[in-house]
């Protein structure tokens, strides 16, 4: 017990002193929120070239019409088809529309009229939307145009469509709340990473061995006053999304402060094992950045957990990442309680356990 | 006491090392070292850079476990019960490894604290501290600011706050300058007068001859241990029908050295600033020799019968370790 306050003590003072790496530790983390927080994912104002045969009333109705669902910005006109594909290797447009010379004609007739669109299959995101737009307005267009002609009343079918927790679909209230358990896996894993190596590399880990300090009291002396940073990091970075994002906390504040601690705790106790292994920080660097970006891929951040293949789902569950992803979307977006998340709870807290018993057990097997 | 029969402590010794080898993968870093020092004497242990000075010093800090052998030290088997030993014992090691953005009374809070110490007890522990250190002026001043010898003194003062009853020092006063060296070194002589066994790797021939014993290692084996006095008269040091001279030369020793080695008599020569140590055969007189030695180069040479040093015993040991036939302690593997 004295051994842990002696080593958090002294851990308390290296962090005063060493300004430099407080203010880093304090401001990447809300930096990168501010820049990584800023991306919309909805797609909009995809870049749109044109080859227009028709060049008739009718034809200019149907650009017009698609520029104003947002989703596409006509840029160009091209003279020719060859053009219009190139304009697409090229990357100045996503998507080519290529409009045949009796568009016009048909329309007025009432007969099929057709169009070509070409799209960039290169970026998966704007590709499927692009089509879901297309397709959207010509079925739209189609059904109006069927019920002026036939007379037709209400459509057989509505879908009362309601979308739960965010209903204007801001990207950012969906985009911040996962991105923020990615933002403090790094910053924490990093923060302990160097903790016992760079005693290694001074020499004074040398002289703390042969005092009679236990591994344990030596891991928690280290492990508490970085839990305490990195909860600062924490208060930092959600007070930034509320205030600069506007992202609405749905459910209990109180909780997810109170279940962030034990995430960070596993998030330290990473970087515990981590240093506690190295020979060198460089070491450590490189074992740190081998957990870091598993925890971007299978965390359920970018990609949806049901898409992972069963070996990497296993994998993903080790992940303390994974958990505090699905508890941060459950409290911010769902307003989701401690039951709710009780799975995810339970998860992270066996992860933190394994991980200092790890890092102290690994630990007291360099000395005797 | 938990040992047996067989691993008993003397208890009139602080340390005792019995058969004690240890291995660094293949490489062999002590071959079967035994070793006994009294309570409250000043051990110097030398030998050349990775002779194993190092590795026995680590290994009685409980920092290495011996591949064989044991190790006492206050009594207690190290190999068996570290966490008993680093209780009593205070360790300074080659590097300075205290913190170096820590203060000065910060660093010596941080170990009494470590070592269970607080309150008025840790108060008075660190006024002797820094009493017996002289290291009061530069309480506040961050360790990494101080000069090589008051880190050095900084190092020793914090691994006295649990008042040790053995200090081990490995090279403490490697790259301090003199005056710092003898400062460092009367502290060790007030700690040895108040009971401390003490342990002292060193480079210095001048350190070790301070030393109530010393101890030789050479490629992992301890050639010789005992008092100074008594090492330098070692019969194989100045084998029967052999004396050791001293030939002073007024100018370059370098040119008479090489006259001397091309001597057949000559049976060993080393420099000593402007002066040479020969190891002659008693038959050839001073006459004789400073004839034979100003042959070649025309300088003024004189000569007179010395008793050997220290480091006459060390170097003719090693010499007979690398040519000679191999010393009785070999055959013991």
């Amino acid at each position: 017990m004295r051994g842990f306050i002696a080593v958090l003590r002294k851990e308390a003072i290296h962090m005063r002193r060493d300004k430099g790496t407080l203010r880093l530790a304090l401001g990447i983390p809300v930096f990168q929120l501010i820049l990584f927080g800023s991306i919309d994912t909805n797609v909009t104002l995809v870049p749109t070239a044109v080859f227009d045969q028709c060049r008739c009333p009718e034809s200019r109705a149907l650009l017009d019409e698609l520029a104003a669902t947002k989703t596409f910005r006509i840029e160009r006109a091209v003279p020719n088809r060859e053009e219009l594909r190139a304009a697409i290797v090229a990357g100045d447009a996503r998507v080519g529309i290529e409009i045949p010379p009796d568009y016009g004609r048909k329309r007025l007739e009432g007969t099929q009229a057709t169009f070509l669109v070409l799209i960039d299959g290169s970026d998966n995101t704007i590709a499927s939307q692009s089509l879901a737009a297309i397709d959207g307005w010509a079925l739209t267009r189609s059904l109006e145009d069927l019920q002026a002609r036939t007379g037709a009343g209400a459509l057989p079918v509505a879908p009362r469509p309601q979308i739960l927790f965010n209903p204007d679909t801001r990207s950012a209230n969906l985009l911040i709340p996962g991105l923020i358990a990615i933002l403090l896996t790094f910053s924490g894993t990093l923060l302990t990473a160097y903790a016992i190596v760079r005693e290694r590399e001074r020499g004074t880990l040398e002289q703390l061995m042969v005092t009679p300090v236990s591994s344990l009291e030596m891991i928690l002396g280290k492990l508490v006053p970085y839990l305490v940073l990195a909860f600062v990091q924490l208060v930092l970075v959600l007070f930034c999304m509320h205030v600069f994002f506007r992202v609405p906390i749905h459910g209990s504040v109180l909780l997810l402060a109170g279940l962030s601690l034990i995430y960070l705790t596993s998030l330290l106790a990473l970087g515990l094992m981590i240093s506690a292994r190295s020979a060198t920080q460089i070491e450590a660097t490189q074992a740190a950045q081998g957990v870091l970006l598993p925890s971007i891929m299978l965390s359920g951040y970018i990609f949806p957990l049901s898409s992972l293949p069963a070996p990497l789902r296993v994998l993903s569950e080790a992940l303390p990442a994974t958990h505090f992803v699905a508890i941060s979307r459950g409290i911010i977006i769902r307003g989701a309680g401690f039951d709710d998340l009780l799975r995810e709870v339970v998860a992270l807290a066996v992860i933190s356990a394994v991980l200092l018993t790890a890092s102290v057990v690994i630990f007291r097997r360099k000395r005797l | 006491m938990k040992t047996t029969g067989e691993a008993r402590a003397d208890d009139r010794y602080g340390i005792e090392v019995r058969g004690v080898s240890h291995d660094y993968g293949p490489v062999r870093a002590l071959r079967d070292v035994s070793l006994s020092i009294a309570r409250g004497t000043i051990f110097g242990l030398l030998g050349p850079n990775g002779s194993g000075k190092s590795t026995l010093i680590r290994i009685l800090c409980g920092l290495l476990r011996p591949t064989s052998g044991h190790a006492f030290v206050d009594g207690i088997d190290v190999t068996r019960e570290a966490d008993a030993v680093r209780k009593r014992i205070g360790y300074v090691p080659q590097r300075f490894s205290l913190y170096e953005d820590l203060t000065v009374l910060e660093n010596l809070n941080f170990f009494a604290r470590v070592y269970g110490l607080s309150g008025p007890r840790l108060l008075e522990r660190r006024d002797w501290v820094i009493e017996l250190t002289g290291i009061g002026p530069y309480r506040d001043r961050l360790a990494g600011a101080l000069s090589g010898g008051w880190k050095q003194r900084l190092s020793l003062g914090a691994a006295l706050m649990h008042e040790p009853r053995i200090v081990f020092l490995d090279e403490p006063t490697a790259g301090i300058d003199p005056v710092a060296r003898r400062a460092l070194w009367n502290l060790l002589f007030d700690l040895s007068a108040g009971g401390v066994t003490l342990l002292v790797s060193t480079h210095y021939m001048d350190e070790a001859e301070r030393c109530s014993r010393v101890g030789y290692l050479y490629l992992s084996r301890l050639l010789v241990e005992g008092e100074p006095e008594d090492l330098v008269r070692l019969p194989e040091i100045t084998p029967a029908g052999t004396r050791r001279v001293e030939a002073a030369i007024d100018g370059n020793p370098a040119p008479v050295m090489r006259s001397a080695r091309a001597l057949a008599y000559v049976r060993e020569v080393t420099i000593f600033g402007n002066s040479l140590h020969l190891l002659v055969p008693s038959t050839i007189d001073d006459e004789a020799i400073q004839r034979d030695l100003s042959a070649q180069v025309p300088v003024d040479v004189s000569i007179r019968s010395i008793a050997p040093s220290l480091e006459d015993v060390f170097v003719r040991l090693t010499a007979l370790q690398e040519d000679g036939p191999p010393a009785a302690k070999e055959t013991a593997r």
